[in-house]
């Protein structure tokens, strides 16, 4: 039987997790000439394995006990080998895409460099790679929710076209079995070979281990240090919960919270995205600084067609579904840009500036969703908020990410 | 006849010459150049070139859903007006796989066609000699990420003495656009990653102005001064996007690639990372065994910037013309330069243009010619005479124009110096072949069978007289 430990890419060497969530590829400023790069290099790309067993049995500071379905029990062997199948690229039909290709673990376990996902062939994805942090706690899965568990749920990426583009669940399973490196794997942790329940169980059971909390926020709100936020974040939190009401759907409980009421709502954005008419003109970013006004035209030649998105209504075909997203949660919000289904609002200042005009309006509009007169000031207070939902162990989880076997063709 | 001009890079003589024959018996070749072979002006100068007729041009082609068999292919397409198949296609090879079939080149004897594949990451070597009429698979790698330590994207594949050294595009970490250069050995084992440099590491470079991408492209050499270079575009995640799609992403058009790197070419350490905004892509060097320079250009910004050694011995980067109206992105793709140094063809994607650059003065090139090839245009081939120019269409799967305004070909034209005259046009998707990419230049006379009534020893020697 093979290893699992034997597969490590690297270790860090040191106990302290060094600073490792963001872009290895950093541009922030691109926009100006003063741009100057922060690239980091690919060699020291390297981890440390950590304890996931233990996120799951007592996840940190505010998040609740994590839901583990009874005919999938949990293990140190589980999670291990979901964890390889995670990095392994071997698993789409090319042998190119795992599923950490759009769920990058320095870049909040989604895709900060991208608006919407690029799958097999460069096939295009309509949407943005949702954040895995703390994926243990969804309770629908996918924007539009069509989707109730983690292990039903890897299928739907290994077999769609624009993602990992298997054709069929015997291609995948057939596959794992001709890999040497995956004898015995599943016979010692499911006591029978990899089918697909056993992929999907291995699989979900990993992201069940990604989970993130004890921010600053945590430890002010449920730990009761006082200290641990500013007073910003502390009068941004009263006006999530008081005047702009963001609690209504990004819902905290006493004494946990995961930020998302699992439902799915009309802000108006994938409206106002369905019935956009683009301007004659846009300026293009060449190069750092440097911009050139073109006509919006001047690609159409070069351009797929966009494919329009209808959100849950392409699932129950109920007009009133029309543009429905699920609510995602707030935490490590910060680091899991770009934002909404469609990865359109770069910044959360653009997020919170949509939702105090209202969101757009549309028949099917939330009635949650209006203006909120949020004052400058108080917008920068929701931000403080918001910045401080980040967890305490991120930079260990993107470690042990690090840390894994990344599966290419030996 | 061998041209004094192929070799004057080195600053070889016949004794050269003949080393380099001794070198190819020594190793087992029966084969021995009788005559001297014309190819295209950008290869590598590790190996012999040619002033005479090409008999074929191998297309290393994209296949493309609904077009034939779908898959890539090596396309064979007789190229000598006396063959009676001219300007017909003589041989396809299928490889399976639409793997992004993007760049090739040959091994340093000139045996071996390397041809990379940008997405799935395979090198598929195709036997050139033992019938150039006929190529055939020879062996695929197709363990490159793995050897290499996480790099994707072989893209140019360049003869180097004995190896070949491959310019990545990406990683297998993030798709993005931080990459290396890999080694192999011609035999296609392999040898060594040698990483760009980024601000992390800068593994000994200079950082001569604000960036250091840590991406790649191209690779060229200039031997005489113990100099490589290489060039940057982008990841995997833009070079595999729909076109459309990547303009209307403003995070993804920030990781596009804006360094040209000299290198140690000895030790293969990289010495100074210069600012070339706007995705410097191809590279081609000067001939002249006095000319310490090479040009590239920029896709995005459609500029010309000429890479050179300045009085102090310093690498600089200079942007030196303007390529047609910047603001209509014409994006410059595949560049030719002319064995006397003298003319750079420049293609442009969006218009399907061709453009003749007169860089005599290599610090002020100026157009002299502009003619539409098609609706678009990608690499360009010049015979090593500059008579006969070769051009195809496809730039990248997702990039190129999509439905009527798409046309896909092999186009041939005689060049007197003032105009281009077709000879023979390849429509690749009624030939139900795919997306024709670059072109690489085959002739009978390289592999023409040596006496066989002599030995090594004799046929040394009868060179040395």
């Amino acid at each position: 039987m093979t290893s699992l430990n034997s597969f490590a890419a690297g270790e860090i060497s040191n106990t302290q997790i060094p600073q490792l969530h963001g872009a290895g590829d950093d541009k922030t400023g691109y926009e100006t000439k003063y741009y100057t790069t922060k690239s980091k290099a690919l060699t020291t790309r390297v981890g440390k394995k950590t304890d996931l067993l233990s996120l799951i049995k007592q996840p940190p500071l505010g998040l609740p006990n994590v839901p583990i379905p009874a005919n999938n029990p949990i293990s140190v062997e589980k999670i291990a080998l979901g964890r390889k199948l995670f990095y392994d690229r071997r698993l789409s039909l090319n042998s190119t895409f795992s599923c950490a290709m759009c769920h990058v673990p320095e870049q909040g376990f989604t895709h900060n460099e991208l608006a919407t996902a690029v799958g097999l062939e460069g096939r295009s994805g309509r949407r943005n790679s949702p954040t895995l942090f703390n994926i243990a706690y969804a309770e629908k899965l996918f924007h539009d929710g069509r989707e109730d568990t983690l292990e039903q749920q890897v299928w739907g990426p290994l077999l769609a076209h624009n993602e990992m583009g298997n054709p069929s669940p015997g291609v995948v399973l057939r596959k794992i079995r001709t890999l040497n490196d995956y004898n015995g794997l599943f016979e010692n942790v499911f006591n029978k070979p990899v089918n697909m329940e056993t992929l999907g169980m291995a699989l979900a059971t990993y992201q069940r281990s990604l989970n993130s909390a004890n921010s600053p926020f945590d430890q002010w709100y449920f730990g009761h240090n006082d200290a641990a936020v500013t007073p910003s974040v502390k009068r941004g939190f009263k006006l999530f919960r008081g005047k702009a009401n963001c609690i209504a759907c990004h819902t905290v409980n006493n004494d946990s919270a995961v930020f998302t009421d699992h439902k799915l709502h009309n802000t108006g954005h994938g409206f106002s995205v369905s019935t956009y008419q683009r301007p004659k003109k846009q300026r293009l970013l060449v190069a750092p600084g440097q911009y050139i006004e073109i006509d919006s035209d001047l690609f159409d030649s070069v351009s797929e067609k966009k494919p329009n998105d209808v959100g849950l209504y392409e699932i129950t075909e109920d007009p009133a579904d029309r543009w429905k997203y699920k609510t995602p949660t707030l935490r490590n919000i910060s680091l899991t840009a770009p934002y909404m289904h469609d990865g359109a609002f770069k910044t959360l200042e653009e997020v919170v500036n949509f939702y105090n005009h209202g969101g757009t309006p549309n028949e099917e509009l939330d009635p949650l969703i209006k203006p909120l007169g949020l004052t400058p000031n108080e917008i920068q207070d929701i931000l403080a908020f918001l910045n401080s939902l980040t967890g305490s162990n991120v930079d260990e989880l993107i470690a042990d990410g690090f840390a894994a076997p990344v599966g290419d063709t030996q | 006849m061998i041209s004094k001009e192929t070799f004057t890079q080195f600053g070889k003589t016949l004794k050269g010459v003949m080393l380099g024959s001794a070198v190819a018996l020594s190793i087992g070749i029966t084969a021995l150049p009788q005559q001297a072979q014309a190819d295209e002006t950008c290869m590598s100068p590790y190996m012999a070139k040619i002033v005479g007729q090409e008999d074929y041009i191998y297309v290393w082609t994209l296949g493309a859903v609904g077009v034939g068999d779908e898959q890539d292919k090596l396309v064979t397409v007789a190229a000598n007006p006396k063959d009676k198949n001219y300007g017909k296609v003589i041989n396809s090879i299928s490889v399976g796989g639409r793997n992004e079939a993007h760049h090739s080149g040959f091994t340093d004897d000139r045996k071996y066609l390397w041809a990379g594949g940008l997405d799935t990451n395979k090198i598929f070597i195709f036997d050139v000699h033992t019938n150039p009429s006929k190529p055939t698979l020879h062996k695929t790698i197709e363990n490159f990420v793995a050897d290499s330590g996480g790099v994707v994207g072989p893209h140019t594949t360049y003869a180097m003495p004995g190896t070949m050294m491959i310019s990545g595009l990406s990683n297998n970490k993030d798709h993005g656009g931080r990459t290396a250069l890999v080694e192999y050995t011609n035999a296609g084992d392999f040898v060594a990653t040698h990483w760009m440099p980024t601000d992390e590491n800068l593994n000994g470079a200079k950082k001569s102005g604000q960036f250091a991408d840590g991406y790649g492209y191209d690779v060229r050499v200039l031997p005489r001064r113990n100099m490589m270079v290489t060039s940057s575009f982008t990841g995997w995640n833009n070079y595999m996007m729909d076109f459309g799609k990547l303009v209307g992403d403003a995070e993804a058009m920030k990781r596009m690639g804006n360094t040209v790197v000299i290198w140690d070419l000895h030790t293969k350490q990289p010495k100074k990372v210069l600012d070339v905004p706007g995705a410097p892509l191809e590279i081609r060097c000067a001939w002249g065994a006095d000319k310490n320079y090479c040009f590239t250009t920029t896709a995005l910004t459609s500029r010309i910037w000429l890479i050179y050694e300045d009085d102090k011995g310093e690498w600089q980067a200079k942007d030196v013309a303007a390529i047609g109206d910047a603001s209509k992105i014409p994006l410059p793709v595949d560049i030719s330069i002319s064995s006397d140094d003298n003319t750079l063809w420049v293609n442009t994607f969006m218009d399907g243009k061709t453009r003749s650059f007169d860089i005599s003065n290599p610090h002020a090139p100026k157009q002299v010619f502009e003619q539409q090839i098609g609706k678009q245009v990608n690499m360009v081939s010049s015979s090593w005479d500059g008579k006969r120019l070769y051009y195809t269409s496809s730039l990248l799967a997702n990039w190129d124009k999509k439905g009527e305004n798409q046309d896909q070909y092999l186009r041939a034209f005689d060049w007197d110096g003032k105009k281009l005259t077709s000879t023979f046009d390849i429509d690749f998707v009624k030939a139900g072949l795919g997306f024709p990419h670059q072109m690489r230049f085959g002739s009978n006379a390289l592999y023409a069978k040596a006496p066989t009534s002599k030995s090594a020893d004799a046929i040394i020697a009868s060179l040395s007289k």
